[in-house]
């Protein structure tokens, strides 16, 4: 990953009147990754992607998307840059393929708007309006307009939202390919799952600003940690459990001992009560989950800033 | 803005706009506000006078015309002001809905999606045109008297007038269902002043002059003078530009595509 960053936002602020949505996020994003965006709602995810897309002028900072500017290289970064956007609907009686044969035109190299239709499982709908759709079926058609132009980036906005699991295992599968094929994919999410199994880095924003940036077992492992839960062979105190590397926090609960920490947090549990004398049995491990971190992020800000407002 | 005048003019971008023509105009047929108010309901109504013509033939008061003369150009205007006011309905929706938004998203910018459907707006005009005057003429034997040229004007003038109305609308109405409703009702109002329940020509001031000097009222006027008396009134030509560059600046000055 030595090339250029495909995106790079600098210092990117953006007010709406006195409220600010974004507030000095910088990130970059590497050609051919799924790259998510995470927060909680209004933490200023959309307009960060709006203000990527050229939709929205920022206040101040830069964008850099493959070197050009999103809003002074307004027509060239159109050819190559497709954009699903968060609740958009076409005309009612606008035809499913109409549409994307329509969206084809705009385009100076196109994907086949039939293959396209075929790939998304949306192939039968052709003939069929708009507002005939299901909730599901206006989505794939939705990332249908997306990627016919063939884009080198494409930004999708609250992607599987309202989609049942079954058509979110598709849309992911779909999203998969796409990386597969070179796109870089921008992924603005409220699903903890979809952004730990789809995308190579995440952001996490909240209140306008960045809170972590990283892999997504990173954030998970930094923010939150794994568990281990255990039943010991005899009583042991806390200060020997804290003692012991990676522990955070300790919680008992009848024969059971529950600790969570960072790092090879079994292992080293294991380890140092040995020499303790201590074994330990019925062994529970879990890895670090996305949305622990998530809530433990988001749940910090809210405190810090004092608000007391849930997130 | 020579690059965007350049780019309108490439082959690519002809592609693009004949492919939102056709598009645009496949929807026109499926939500056809636009065809049964402009084309249709200015057809039957027509059929409608002409057949009170021929039961009460003679000239109306002192005009000097009969009924299907007088009503002829009422009728012609309203098929010109239900086009215009089927703009808000379709275009507030498309703005309203995000599909304004979403076309913006791509190279092509939305403003060419105005331009697509103002086209087939005017074109279903001139066949209003054309069906008033066919059917007011051969069918039922309205007296008309015209010099192509100045009667070119006052049509023209008054679509665009009227025209720059209905972007008014779009511009000001937030959604479809406030747009609905104050459509209606600016439709009722520009019907009225247009003359066809009360003729101007029958009523007293000050509403006669309110009717002339309104955008329909006078745009009616125009039209029946350049139809019977070769020279539409410079009063009403005027009146009918003052309007246009009224309704213009304002639908310009607010016009959202989000």
């Amino acid at each position: 990953m030595n090339a250029a960053p495909a995106v790079t936002v600098q210092n990117l602020v953006k007010r709406y009147g006195h409220f600010v949505a974004v507030n000095d996020v910088s990130l970059s994003i590497h050609e051919g990754e799924i790259f998510g965006i995470i927060g909680p709602n209004g933490a200023g995810k959309t307009t960060t992607v709006e203000c990527i897309s050229g939709l929205r002028a920022p206040d101040s900072g830069s964008i850099s998307v493959y070197g050009l500017s999103p809003r002074k290289d307004r027509n060239k970064v159109r050819e190559f840059v497709g954009v699903q956007l968060q609740e958009s609907a076409l005309p009612p009686r606008l035809k499913v393929g109409e549409a994307v044969r329509l969206f084809a035109s705009f385009y100076s190299n196109p994907v086949d708007p039939d293959q396209l239709l075929e790939s998304l499982g949306i192939k039968q709908f052709d003939n069929s309006s708009f507002k005939s759709l299901s909730g599901g079926q206006k989505q794939r058609l939705s990332i249908a307009l997306a990627l016919v132009g063939n884009p080198r980036l494409a930004i999708l906005d609250e992607l599987t939202t309202g989609l049942d699991p079954e058509a979110r295992r598709e849309t992911w599968n779909l999203i998969e390919r796409m990386r597969d094929r070179g796109v870089t994919v921008i992924l603005v999410t409220h699903f903890m799952d979809e952004a730990e199994k789809l995308c190579d880095r995440l952001a996490l924003i909240n209140h306008g600003t960045v809170r972590a940036l990283d892999t997504p077992e990173a954030i998970a492992a930094q923010a939150g940690g794994s568990r281990v839960r255990f039943v010991p062979s005899q009583p042991v105190n806390d200060e020997t459990l804290r003692a012991i590397p990676g522990v955070n926090e300790i919680e008992r609960k009848e024969r059971y001992v529950s600790v969570t920490g960072t790092g090879d947090l079994a292992g080293s549990l294991i380890n140092a009560l040995a020499a303790f004398g201590v074994r330990v049995s019925e062994v529970e491990a879990r890895g670090g989950n996305l949305e622990d971190a998530f809530i433990k992020l988001t749940r910090d800000d809210a405190s810090s800033v004092g608000k007391g407002v849930q997130a | 803005m020579t690059g965007y005048r350049l780019e309108w003019l490439s082959r690519r971008s002809r592609v693009q706009f004949a492919e939102l023509l056709k598009v645009q105009s496949k929807l026109a047929l499926r939500e056809p506000y636009a065809l049964l108010g402009g084309l249709a309901l200015p057809a039957i109504l027509l059929a409608v006078f002409g057949f009170i013509g021929q039961a009460q033939p003679g000239n109306v008061g002192s005009t000097g015309l009969t009924i299907i003369d007088l009503w002829t150009p009422t009728i012609l205007v309203l098929s010109f002001i239900f086009i215009s006011i089927s703009l808000p309905n379709t275009l507030v929706r498309d703005r309203e809905i995000g599909w304004l938004r979403r076309v913006s998203t791509t190279p092509l910018h939305p403003s060419r999606l105005l331009a697509a459907q103002l086209i087939i707006d005017l074109i279903l005009a001139a066949a209003a045109v054309l069906i008033v005057i066919l059917e007011g003429a051969l069918v039922f034997g309205a007296s008309l008297h015209v010099q192509i040229l100045p009667f070119a004007v006052s049509p023209l003038l008054a679509i665009v007038e009227l025209f720059a109305l209905g972007l008014v609308l779009v511009a000001l109405m937030p959604t479809q269902t406030v747009a609905q409703p104050v459509a209606g009702v600016v439709t009722f109002g520009l019907m009225f002043l247009s003359g066809l329940w009360v003729n101007p020509a029958q009523v007293g001031d000050p509403l006669r002059t309110i009717m002339y000097y309104s955008p329909s009222g006078a745009a009616v006027r125009a039209v029946l003078d350049s139809a019977f008396n070769a020279g539409p009134s410079y009063a009403a030509l005027l009146t009918m530009a003052v309007y246009a560059v009224i309704f213009g600046f304002i639908a310009i000055r607010y016009f959202r595509w989000e």
